[in-house]
Order: C-alpha cells, then sequence, then structure tokens
C-alpha cells in the first residue's frame, strides 16, 4: 500500500510537471525578423489624408427580420450623385442574394463547388424586389422595366439594368424608393442563416459602381467573386426579435424596445456595404482601442477566443493606423460566428469583420485565431479604405493585404506567426511561400477573380504569391523602404478606388523602377525567378608550363607538380532561370574556413565567381539570407565540395523513432 | 557474469532496453533519413541544420520538394516499427529476466526470451486486438453521441467524445498493465523451469489481478506514463529554453543528450513498473 502512495505521489509530481510545462511551451514564442537590406530612414513624411471621400450612392434601409422563416422585409432609398463626366441612361443592381436562388446561378452551378468553402445551399435564398419608384415622380413602378436576368446569362438574376425614363446628366441626383423581401439561404458562404444565428451580407438591392468615365461597373456573382461599389452614407433601422445581440457597420444611434422587437439604428459615414448579425446567443465584449471603440460578438464559452482577438486588435490596429493611415471610423464590430455556421467567418465588411475557429483554436500554439482576425482588420484599408475592383484586380486587396497580415504578424510574434510551440515555428511567409512556389506559372497574378481556373489557383496565386511577391520586395529593397511605399499608396489613395496603375506607380515612384518593372512582370507575366548553382571547380594553381618565346628566346617550361602552399583558382557559376530578375548575394566558404560575399546585381542569365586564394572553394551558398522568397527553388541554391551527413535531421529521426517504438512497442 | 549484471538490476534492464531502442529506433528512422539525405535540402553550407531555422521555410521546402519520396520513405518506416515492436519483445523478455534473476549470463537470458517469444508475441496480438476493440467501442460510442449533442454548446459537443476516448486509452492502459503482469508471469515461471499455462493462463492470472487490485495495477502504471510524458516535455522545453538553435557540434551534442536522457528517463519509470508487475504477478500466485 506505501507503494501505491508512492507511485501515485510521483505520478502527480509528474502530471503537474508536465502541466506546467505544456504551458511554457505552447506559449512560447520565439522571435527572428525576416532580413532587411534597407539602411535606417529618417521619419517618413506621408501625403495628406483625405478626410472622406465624395459620396456617389447613400442608403437609406429599413429592414425586419422573421427569425423563424429567415427573411427580411426591407424597404430602401438610395441618394445617387451622378459624378462621371456622362449622362446615365440605365442604372444597374447588384442583387447578391439572387446568387443562391436556385442551382442554375452563376454561383452555384459549378459541379466543382468552386467557391470559397465549396458548399452548396441547403435551403435557397433570394431577394424580390417588390417595388421601384424615383422618389417626387409620378410613382411609377420602373422595376418591371428591367431586364429579366444577368447578362447573357438567363439562369442569373444577380446583375440587373434598369432602364431611366430619362438621363440623369453629370452633377444631378437622382432619389430612388425600394421595398424588397429576402429570403435568407442556409449559410452557403457568409450570408443566411444557421439555427437561429444569422449573417446578413450582400442583402439589399445595391448599385453597381459608377466609374469616372460614366460606366457601370457591374457583373454577375461568381463564387470566386467579391465585391466593388461606390463610397456613401448608411443609415439602418433593424427590427429583430428582442432576445437577439445584433452587430453592424457604423455606430448604434439609438435602440428602442416594444412588444417584443428590438428596434436598432445605425449610421455609417464614407462606407462601400453594409452587413449586420443577430443571434440570440451572443456574448459581448467591448473595449476602447486606440481611439476605436471596438466590440467582440461570440458564441458561448469561446471567452478564450474573444480575448485571443481583441489582444490581436490591441496589437494590429495601432500597427495598421502607423503604418497605412489612421482607422477613420469609430467603431469596429468583430462577430465570431458559432462552429456550425463557420462559413460566416472570415470575412470583411465596413466597420465589421467575421473572424472564426473552434473553441479550442488558441490552444496547442497555433496562432489561427490572430491569422484570421489580423487578415479580415487589414481588410479595413484593403477594401474598406482603398475600395478597389475586388472582382477585377482581388490581388489589390487579398494580395497586399495577405502582405500586411504576414507583416504585422511577424512583427508580433517573429518566425512564429502561425505556429509557436515545441521547439518548432512556421511563418507567415514561409507558409506563404509553400503555397504560392509551386503554382508561379499556372496563371497570371492580375487577373479578375472569375478568370481563375479553380479558387484554389486564385487562393495560391491572388493571396499567396503575391504576399511573397511583395515580401521578397521588402526583403531586398528594403522594409522600411517598402513599407513606406506601401504607406505612400494607401494614403494617397484612401477613399478612393485604386487600380493596378495606381500601386505600380507609388512602387516606381517611392521605391525603386526596376523593382516596379520587377513587380509588373510578377504581377501580370507570370515572372518567376530561380537562382541555382550547379558545380563548384578548384584547380590547384602551378607555374605555367609550355613554350613561351620572350626576349631571351623560345623557352619550354615543363608541367610541374603543385605544390600544398600554392593558390587554388576556384570557379562557381551561378545561373538565373525565369524572367525575373532581382539583386543576390553570393557566399563562397573555404576550406580554412574563412567566408568571403560576392554581389550579383541579377542581370543576365550567369554570374561566373572565380576566386583565387590559398584555400579550395568548399561551398557556395546563393542567397544565403533567404531574401528572394520567390525563389522557385531553394534546394538547388547551393553546392558543396563534402557529402552532407545530416546529423541533425538523424538525430531528430531517431529521437521520433524512439518515441514512436515508446508508444507502440512493448 | 555480464557488464550489464554489473549495474543494479533496473538500471541494467534500462540500459538494455535504451541499447535496443536505440538500434530499434536506427532501422526505422533509416528509411526517412536516406530520403532527406537525397535531397539537395541538405547540401547547403550549413548541412541540414538550415532545416531546423526558426520560421521552417526550408523544413517547408523539403516538404514541397520531397512530399513523395518522403511519404513512401514514411511507409516503408511504419512498417519497420511494425517489425522492430516486435522485435523489442526480446530485450523486453531480457529486461524482465533481469529483473527477476539478477546475475546470469546473457547468453542464457537470450536463450531464454527466444523461448518466450512466441507467447510474449500471442499476449502482445492479444492486446493490440483488445485495445483496438476499445477504442473502436469508445470512437463508435462517441460518433452515437455526436445527434444527442447537437443542442449543446460547442464545448461539451467536442469534449464529450474525446472524454470517452480518455476513458477508452485508460481502459487500454490497464489492459496493458495487466499484459505486463502476464509477461512477468511467463518470465518468472520461465525462470523456475515451470512449464505450467502458457501465454493464455497467464493472462487469465493478470486478467484475475487485474480484477482484484484495479486500483494498484492503475497506480502502479502512472508515473509510468507520467514520466514519459514527463520527459519528452521537459526535453523540448529546455531544448527551446537552453540549446540555441544553430548548426554547432555543440548544440547537435546537447541536443542528442538530452534527448537520449529523456528516452533513458521514460525506460527507467517503465522499469520501475516492471518491477511492481513481477510483484503483483507474484502476489497473485
Amino acid at each position: 500500500m506505501r507503494r501505491a502512495t508512492q507511485d501515485l505521489l510521483i505520478g502527480a509530481v509528474f502530471s503537474a510537471l508536465s502541466a506546467l510545462l505544456s504551458k511554457a511551451l505552447f506559449l512560447d514564442t520565439g522571435a527572428t525578423r525576416a532580413p532587411d537590406s534597407g539602411q535606417a530612414l529618417p521619419a517618413p513624411t506621408w501625403p495628406a489624408l483625405a478626410d472622406s471621400p465624395p459620396r456617389v450612392a447613400s442608403y437609406s434601409l429599413e429592414a425586419k427580420l422573421d427569425s423563424e422563416r429567415h427573411r427580411i422585409s426591407g424597404r430602401e432609398k438610395i441618394h445617387l450623385l451622378n459624378r462621371s463626366n456622362a449622362a446615365l441612361n440605365e442604372l444597374w443592381f447588384h442583387l447578391y442574394l439572387n446568387a443562391f436562388k436556385n442551382d442554375k446561378t452563376l454561383f452555384l452551378r459549378s459541379p466543382f463547388g468552386a467557391g470559397r468553402s465549396g458548399d452548396k445551399a441547403k435551403e435557397y435564398g433570394y431577394v424580390d424586389v417588390k417595388r421601384l419608384i424615383i422618389s417626387g415622380g409620378d410613382g411609377r413602378d420602373l422595376w418591371p422595366t428591367r431586364d429579366r436576368h444577368s447578362p447573357d446569362d438567363p439562369d442569373d438574376e444577380t446583375d440587373l439594368r434598369l432602364p431611366l425614363p430619362s438621363p440623369l446628366e453629370p452633377g444631378q441626383t437622382l432619389d430612388l424608393e425600394l421595398e424588397f423581401e429576402d429570403q435568407l439561404p442556409e449559410l452557403v458562404e457568409r450570408t443566411g442563416y444557421v439555427g437561429s444565428f444569422h449573417f446578413v451580407g450582400q442583402w439589399f438591392p445595391k448599385l453597381a459602381r459608377l466609374e469616372p468615365n460614366g460606366v457601370w461597373s457591374h457583373f454577375s456573382f461568381h463564387p470566386q467573386s467579391e465585391f466593388y461599389a461606390d463610397f456613401g452614407d448608411y443609415d439602418v433601422a433593424l427590427d429583430v426579435p428582442s432576445a437577439f445581440q445584433v452587430g453592424a457597420t457604423g455606430s448604434k444611434v439609438s435602440e428602442s424596445r416594444a412588444q417584443g422587437r428590438t428596434l436598432l439604428r445605425y449610421h455609417a459615414d464614407a462606407v462601400h456595404d453594409f452587413a449586420w448579425t443577430a443571434w440570440d446567443r451572443f456574448e459581448t465584449r467591448s473595449e476602447l482601442i486606440a481611439g476605436t471603440r471596438v466590440q467582440v460578438l461570440y458564441p458561448p464559452h469561446q471567452q478564450r477566443n474573444a480575448e485571443a482577438e481583441l489582444d490581436s486588435v490591441r496589437f494590429a490596429l495601432p500597427h495598421f493606423n502607423a503604418r497605412y493611415g489612421a482607422y477613420p471610423y469609430p467603431n469596429l464590430t468583430l462577430v465570431h460566428p458559432p462552429e456550425a455556421a463557420a462559413n460566416a467567418g472570415g470575412m470583411e465588411y465596413p466597420q465589421l469583420i467575421t473572424t472564426g475557429g473552434p473553441w479550442y483554436s488558441t490552444f496547442g500554439g497555433a496562432h489561427f485565431i490572430d491569422v484570421v482576425t489580423t487578415h479580415e482588420l487589414g481588410h479595413q484599408w484593403f477594401f474598406g479604405l482603398l475600395a478597389s475592383n475586388e472582382h477585377a484586380e482581388p490581388f489589390l486587396d487579398e494580395g497586399i493585404n495577405s502582405y500586411a497580415e504576414a507583416e504585422a504578424l511577424e512583427s508580433r510574434y517573429g518566425s512564429a506567426s502561425v505556429y509557436g510551440a515545441f521547439g518548432l515555428s512556421v511563418s507567415s511567409s514561409a507558409l506563404n511561400r509553400l503555397f504560392s512556389a509551386a503554382r508561379g506559372e499556372d496563371e497570371r497574378i492580375a487577373q479578375g477573380a472569375a478568370d481563375f481556373a479553380t479558387f484554389r489557383s486564385l487562393g495560391a496565386l491572388v493571396y499567396s504569391r503575391t504576399a511573397t511577391v511583395l515580401e521578397t520586395l521588402a526583403r531586398v529593397y528594403g522594409r522600411q523602404r517598402f513599407n513606406h511605399a506601401l504607406g505612400v499608396y494607401t494614403r494617397r489613395f484612401r477613399f478612393e478606388h485604386p487600380t493596378t496603375a495606381d500601386f505600380l506607380g507609388v512602387m516606381r515612384d517611392e521605391l525603386d523602377r526596376e523593382a516596379a518593372a520587377t513587380l509588373s512582370l510578377a504581377l501580370s507575366e507570370r515572372g518567376t525567378v530561380d537562382y541555382l548553382v550547379r558545380e563548384i571547380s578548384n584547380a590547384p594553381l602551378s607555374a605555367a608550363a609550355g613554350v613561351f618565346d620572350g626576349p631571351g628566346g623560345r623557352e619550354q617550361k615543363k608541367p610541374e607538380a603543385p605544390h600544398p602552399t600554392l593558390e587554388y583558382a576556384s570557379r562557381v557559376v551561378v545561373y538565373r532561370h525565369g524572367s525575373l530578375q532581382f539583386p543576390v548575394q553570393i557566399e563562397l566558404r573555404f576550406e580554412d574556413g574563412t567566408k568571403q560575399t560576392r554581389h550579383w546585381d541579377g542581370s543576365g542569365f550567369t554570374f561566373n565567381v572565380d576566386n583565387v586564394g590559398p584555400s579550395p572553394l568548399e561551398s557556395v551558398n546563393v542567397d544565403p539570407e533567404q531574401r528572394i522568397l520567390l525563389d522557385d527553388d531553394r534546394s538547388n541554391n547551393w553546392a558543396s565540395t563534402r557529402d552532407s551527413a545530416a546529423p541533425h535531421f538523424r538525430e531528430r529521426a531517431l529521437y521520433a523513432a524512439q518515441l514512436l517504438l515508446g508508444a507502440v512497442g512493448p | 557474469m555480464s557488464r550489464l549484471d554489473r549495474l543494479a538490476p533496473p538500471a541494467a534492464a534500462t540500459v538494455l532496453l535504451w541499447i535496443s531502442r536505440t538500434l530499434f529506433g536506427l532501422l526505422v528512422s533509416y528509411p526517412v533519413f536516406l530520403a532527406v539525405q537525397a535531397s539537395s535540402m541538405t547540401a547547403g553550407p550549413d548541412g541540414d541544420a538550415g532545416l531546423f531555422q526558426p520560421g521552417s521555410l526550408l523544413l517547408l521546402e523539403l516538404l514541397r520538394l520531397s512530399g513523395p519520396w518522403l511519404l513512401g520513405a514514411a511507409r516503408l518506416a511504419l512498417l519497420l516499427l511494425g517489425l522492430s515492436a516486435l522485435f523489442e519483445l526480446v530485450p523486453f523478455a531480457m529486461a524482465l529476466d533481469m529483473l527477476r534473476l539478477p546475475i546470469r549470463p546473457l547468453r542464457q537470458r537470450f536463450q531464454r526470451a527466444m523461448r518466450l517469444f512466441p507467447s510474449f508475441f500471442s499476449l502482445g496480438a492479444i492486446a493490440l486486438l483488445g485495445q483496438a476493440g476499445i477504442l473502436l467501442a469508445a470512437s463508435l460510442l462517441g460518433a452515437a453521441l455526436r445527434p444527442a449533442l447537437a443542442s449543446v454548446d460547442e464545448r461539451l459537443r467536442t469534449l464529450a467524445p474525446l472524454s470517452l476516448i480518455g476513458l477508452g486509452l485508460i481502459a487500454c492502459g490497464a489492459f496493458g498493465g495487466a499484459l505486463d503482469i502476464a509477461r512477468a508471469t511467463l518470465v518468472r515461471r520461465a525462470a523456475h523451469d515451470d512449464g505450467e499455462g502458457g501465454a493464455r493462463a497467464a493472462l487469465a492470472r493478470a486478467l484475475f489481478c487485474l480484477r482484484q487490485r484495479p486500483l494498484q495495477v492503475l497506480v502502479g502504471l502512472y508515473p509510468s506514463v507520467a514520466g514519459s510524458a514527463l520527459s519528452v516535455l521537459a526535453a523540448a522545453w529546455l531544448l527551446t529554453r537552453f540549446v540555441s538553435q544553430n548548426s554547432s557540434g555543440r548544440a547537435l551534442a546537447l541536443t542528442f543528450g538530452l534527448h537520449q536522457l529523456a528516452t533513458l528517463f521514460a525506460l527507467a519509470w517503465r522499469v520501475r513498473w516492471l518491477g511492481t508487475a513481477l510483484e503483483l504477478s507474484a502476489e497473485s500466485d
């Protein structure tokens, strides 16, 4: 019995120590920063920030949620100002919710589930416009005059043209009144319901973006695409059952309760979309961070996730404020959907982002919550304030934002920005490179979302490869310089709709002409690069032999055996495959332990590295600091005259095998 | 008298098990090691040290470029793992013999272990089937519970099936403990040249012991299981805290030393349990 007590005590002590060590190990985040070749720069001078955008389309919305039937009855007023230089004869409406109307819509008809989640609708959703009139007009319902389907697509009703009874001249305004009824789908992608959880995005009839030349940028809702709209002011009244908690774009300006219903009014200035959520099981937290009231709505028992999300915002919001200009709105809402509604997670709307992840996301060393929160927060700039055309140029928001996310996470966690525990760390840059390296030549990065062959291709190229291209530029040309250039871009085009040309223009002006040319190749021409070394040559030098004609007549010298004290001629040829050109360092190591570093500006396709010295060359390493993350194949960046015994791997493999034998052996 | 016999029996048994585990470990890891060495990822100036750099850039590159070869090598390693686990029964029987009869020529121990091998193998197969059955039942029960848990919160929905698996693992542990007692019984009887009964009789006696003294079996196993977990965690913690991740020979030697100390520590507590198993076996006679 004494032995049993002793065993119990020893076991308990071991367990307690294991618990302590687990905590220490899984909170460990070793930190090293990616190399930065740039010199320290003086304090940056930034372009002046625009206070607010020119409004084109502003909306007043009223919505009443039937939480049992998952329907929304809505009224809508649109105030349109024709800021273009052309008269308008028609309007284009996005009815995004019709993407979920049946299996033949552009969104749902792919048999491969080409959307982000790959899921199909189980319960369908749609928006019915009941009436559309011009305010102050003759009261005639114009909606029956619309086109019945999207252009050239009789099965799709997400992109509809409405002829105007009379042209709207430049500078003139038009006020419209609509009534509509939404049937929300069971959650497919971002929008819909699961049980009593409702996430309501892309839910109201919305005008397409009016370009300055009077052309409407409109498109059918494609499963790989996101959105594009004009800035405006939103005033929204929401009527929900009183048991429901609501989160929405903008600031809540009033709340009242009557007859089991809650009426909430939200106002958002200078935004280009409005989304909201309602659930009777939300818990909430709120905190003032960097002058912004941040509210988190999360499922029961997910306090740890909510705290992790707030913690991410505590770091990332001031970080992005400094990098890309201050967040201009008073409110930010984070929505953590319940596990059953995971498809609502990881999405951005103005002043509202959705995160996600199971309740145990913060355990085990993975920074999943930080990754998704930081990414979606970054979209407040790369989508929210720089309202690029996400349909036509998705890399401008998702790609640049993926760089911003990785940069912020690595500033916070160093090399353990994605995972850091048990002595293993994985960085965002390494992961982005992993996803992008294999697909560099598949398709162009700078193309429309719907043009990508698959969403996996879009994901690898638009998100990961763009981030890898930009990280490579930051490492090669200096992170401070690159971040400064990106900061100029975000400030100069705040509250605008920048294009690829705008982005490249700022890079050319602020970073480097050569860098901008390389960037353009990488984005638009499937540019790739691979530096490689094939062999090392060493030859002992001896006195020259042969027949020599000199002033004293002809002399014949016989070859001599090389003397051990003689010098060695060494040669390495470094090759550059692919169309991209980056300056690169080449590290030489000699048998006597000395090192040399050579510099190749990357021009041409080969570079001979010659050396004469007392010691033979032992190894060569191209890009030893791993600045060129885009390098297609890092396994050919070096060569050595010695065979590697791989002792580190052998040691770890042995230990792993011993542990496995401990688990399955006797 | 062998060199091992100069040590105290538990120490000698521990060293014997460590030597066999290291040799089998080298065998199991060899295919994966060869696949990694064949990739050019280890041919750089720092050899394979870059694979373990913070951020894992080159480790991920290795997985990307050599994935199919590594997968093939891992399958072969898995096969070798199964075979090694089987042949580890021989040193394991020798270790039990050392604990039972301190001073004997190694060859004699080996011969006895070889004689016991078929019975040990049968017991191992029975244990494997039994433990697989327990875990299968736990996971099936967990799956059956899921619809009933649809309306409860997410945490409970995840934890309930996991708790069943946890209980299943405890049951597997108890079954494994009974198996060790059965092996101890076989070793004791072989030492006395007592041919009474085979694996089946030994297992029946061990299960009887488990029924009679379930707590003693579980509590006796507890330090061994907890010690194994502690050894892994402590080695990892010490390495992350005190050993720099560079390519130096010193860092490599320290890493190797710590890992092997952890292995020895876990084996020492395993051997301590085997001593208890011998005692429980004797008491249940």
